[in-house]
């Protein structure tokens, strides 16, 4: 047992290091810096998936054959901590992560070989529609109706907080084809494309201030048959398999330790009187407890894929475990930033994306978004199954 | 990287965990705490023959050769289990200085006899003003014909009633020295003191204690930097102790909350308890997490070690505090009284937040490692060696 890397993914890790210097360029990263939400704004997204595209490294996590990396998962995880660290912009969202593992597992040949390659290529851009305005939590209540006609399914229906559906070009969404039996049984898992007659976007600003979250409305659009994933009633566990990505598949201790680095920067600054915050030791100690936690996420998370390599599962309660813990870290560390502003917490600048505006010294820049970061930082425990499901998955393991 | 158990480690856990359980149930505990000793020197040479006592010492010192990562296991036994014998503080605190420090002969002399249940050392380093500042302390050793006079004070020893030797720290000449004195050497004073957690320490009062110049470990440049060093080893040690006693106190109040009928249902059918119990569960994995951390940590270089080792005895000191006061809330009226073990779990876990340095001393020495950007930002895994 033991935390070292081989000489070989250390080689790995130089080579990952000489290409973000090379290609991760300061306005990418000032633009990410700047954008208080979890995923990159999309015009900057795109030009990194480009140049990552360039290289064959889009999609770390997917299998050589559909055109990922082939890598371990040592190497996924030496990969995420450098391009954290080097503060890339987040684009690995509904597209990558998401979709893609969803129709290599369960799509049919032709949709593996035409969706896959585009959303390499950034040609695709997926949007998500689980949720409706009266299914959140409990999702199988879903009421987005398609009904079969023909070749082609027509769907009714609204499904909102879309991330990005504004500039996504394909929807993939659970809709309900049957009433009969278990809720659950009923549903089915379709591929929409929001270009089509009948699609209504109505844009939602956030907390924050930023157009990130859509309500889609579905008026009689029609959905081919051959764009329906799996079979139809299949929706559920399909959709289950998912959020397994959405919550434990994924790295988030690189971006963690990213933010508190952020925050230490910040800290270091000299403030109008004189004082650094990280001289004051009220900050310090909520400083290091947060760090503590990021650690102990850090080894949950290096655990977990130390089980997995090895064959095994993670297991519910660990995986639900650092859900809940990344989000209360992430939320920790951004309201601690957004602490220390002093007065400055009082001015918000309203203009999206943040860095069209005019260059500013890095450490303004960090000022002027900190609360906008703190804001959004409360949708951390409410996406991908809020907290208090992740409490009850615990819950219900505990005590069976 | 690899965070997997070995099938040997398994099977470790497996055999300590079952031992305790039938050897070192909880009436038993209670017994041996209202003895006279408090020690039961049985189990003592049992832990003996099963090679307990000789796990971490190196083989060509007679011991088993065993890394951290056994002991982190042997000690989350211990912790469920209320151990009240000295093992942290003579194996791991003392037998780990004199191996550290120790000349040939000493460590013949002193491990031998640890290792074979005979002996048990206990160190006498911290006193009342040091606090975690290990370098502060005021007894003095000064040369005399045929070698060392020492004088000071050394309260809560741990494990010092138990002990045969001490190993007592004293500046000579400025700097910090370990010195081999006996039990019944003339111009010491031992007083029992019994502790928050039912187990044992002395107040030791030295006055002109005599010993000769053979008496000084001194094989090591810099005895400060080693006790330093073992205090660290003893902390991860701490650290998978109060694991074990958090999944223990999980353990147990599930099972109570599974049994206890109120209002017509067990009380886990209440949702409002179990959310309760699910954050403790959440609270007992990341105290796993740093244990695990500060494990693998403990033969690092100083600042890496410090962050693993310091980082968990603080996470753990929080997370385990509030794992223990929920646990007697959901145990109501019986989780306060002392028939059931959780009173005595949260006395422990109580005492390893305030033994070897408070859960704010090393909040804060691990804040002084993380102010280099670069120990925050880096990865956890390493470089090969």
């Amino acid at each position: 047992m033991d935390l070292l890397m081989t000489e070989e993914e250390v080689r790995f890790r130089n080579e990952v290091r000489t290409f973000l210097d090379a290609h991760l360029d300061e306005e990418l990263k000032r633009a990410e810096r700047l954008n208080p939400s979890f995923l990159a704004d999309p015009a900057v997204g795109l030009k990194w998936q480009a140049k990552l595209n360039d290289k064959g490294w889009v999609a770390p996590s997917w299998p050589k054959q559909y055109g990922g990396t082939g890598w371990t998962l040592a190497e996924r995880y030496i990969f995420d901590q450098e391009c954290e660290r080097a503060g890339e912009p987040h684009f690995r969202g509904a597209s990558i992560k998401m979709i893609a593992p969803v129709i290599m597992r369960y799509g049919n040949e032709a949709q593996k070989s035409f969706y896959l390659p585009r959303i390499l290529n950034g040609k695709d851009v997926w949007a998500q529609g689980y949720s409706e305005p009266g299914s959140g939590s409990d999702l199988a209540s879903l009421k987005t109706r398609a009904v079969l006609e023909g070749d082609h399914y027509v769907v009714n229906g609204s499904k909102i907080w879309s991330t990005l559906a504004h500039h996504a070009t394909r929807m993939f969404a659970l809709v309900r084809t049957a009433d009969t039996g278990k809720k659950q049984e009923g549903i089915t898992f379709i591929l929409i494309d929001l270009k089509s007659p009948g699609v209504t976007i109505r844009p939602i600003r956030s907390i924050c201030g930023t157009h990130e979250f859509n309500q889609v409305f579905f008026d009689d659009v029609k959905v081919p048959v051959s764009d329906r994933i799996g079979d139809e009633g299949e929706g559920w566990d399909i959709a289950k398999y998912l959020l397994e990505f959405e919550r434990g598949g994924a790295f988030a201790g690189g971006v963690l330790r990213a933010m508190l680095a952020r925050l230490h920067r910040l800290a270091s600054e000299q403030l109008p009187d004189g004082r650094k915050m990280i001289d004051d030791p009220l900050f310090m100690a909520r400083f290091a407890e947060i760090a503590t936690g990021v650690d102990a996420n850090d080894m949950l998370e290096l655990s977990a894929m130390s089980k997995v390599q090895a064959g095994g599962n993670p297991g519910s309660v660990p995986s639900s475990t650092m859900k809940i813990e990344r989000s209360r870290i992430r939320q920790s560390i951004a309201e601690l930033a957004a602490s220390i502003l002093g007065p400055d917490a009082l001015r918000f600048e309203e203009h999206r994306p943040l860095h069209e505006l005019p260059e500013e010294a890095e450490i303004d820049e960090e000022r002027k978004v900190a609360s906008a970061v703190y804001f959004n930082s409360r949708s951390q425990s409410i996406f991908g199954g809020s907290n208090e499901i992740q409490l009850e998955i615990i819950a219900k393991t505990l005590l069976r | 990287m690899d965070l997997n158990y070995s099938d040997e480690q398994l099977l470790l856990k497996e055999s300590a965990e079952r031992f305790l359980k039938d050897r070192y149930d909880f009436e038993k505990r209670n017994k041996i705490i209202a003895s006279k000793t408090g020690f039961d020197a049985g189990f003592w040479s049992e832990m003996a023959d099963l090679g307990w006592l000789a796990l971490p010492f190196a083989e060509e010192n007679g011991g088993l050769g065993g890394s951290a990562v056994e002991i982190s296991l042997i000690m989350e036994a211990i912790g469920r289990a209320l151990m009240v014998e000295p093992y942290l503080t003579s194996i791991i605190l003392a037998g780990g200085l004199v191996e550290k420090l120790g000349s040939e002969e000493q460590k013949a002399e002193i491990l031998g006899g640890l290792i074979d249940g005979t002996s048990r050392p206990a160190l006498a380093h911290m006193e009342r003003q040091t606090g975690f500042d290990l370098g502060n302390i005021t007894a003095t050793a000064t040369k005399s014909a045929d070698g060392y006079a020492i004088s000071g004070e050394k309260p809560l020893v741990p494990g010092g009633p138990f002990a045969d030797i001490f190993l007592v720290s004293a500046k000579l000449d400025g700097s910090v020295k370990l010195f081999v004195v006996p039990a019944d050497a003339a111009g010491l004073t031992r007083t029992e003191v019994r502790l928050v957690d039912d187990s044992r320490a002395s107040d030791l009062v030295l006055d002109n204690v005599s010993v000769p110049a053979s008496a000084l470990l001194d094989a090591a440049a810099d005895t400060l930097f080693e006790i330093e060093a073992a205090y660290d080893r003893a902390n991860a040690a701490l650290a998978s102790e109060a694991v074990g006693i958090m999944d223990a106190l999980m353990d147990a109040t599930v099972a109570y909350t599974k049994e206890r009928v109120q209002f017509g249902k067990p009380l886990a059918a209440f949702q409002a308890l179990q959310h309760r119990m699910a954050e403790m569960a959440v609270k007992c994995q990341e105290a796993r997490g740093s244990a695990l951390l500060a494990t693998l940590s403990v033969d690092a270089p100083r600042a890496m070690r410090i962050r693993g080792v310091s980082g968990a005895r603080a996470k753990i000191g929080k997370v385990s505090r509030s794992v223990a006061q929920e646990a007697i809330q959901l145990h109501g009226a019986m989780g306060f009284s002392e028939e059931m073990p959780i009173g005595a779990w949260f006395r422990r876990l109580y005492a390893i937040e305030n033994t070897f340095g408070t859960t704010a001393d090393h909040l804060k020495r691990y804040g002084e490692i993380i102010r280099d950007p670069a120990m925050l930002s880096g990865s956890l895994l390493r470089e090969p060696v």
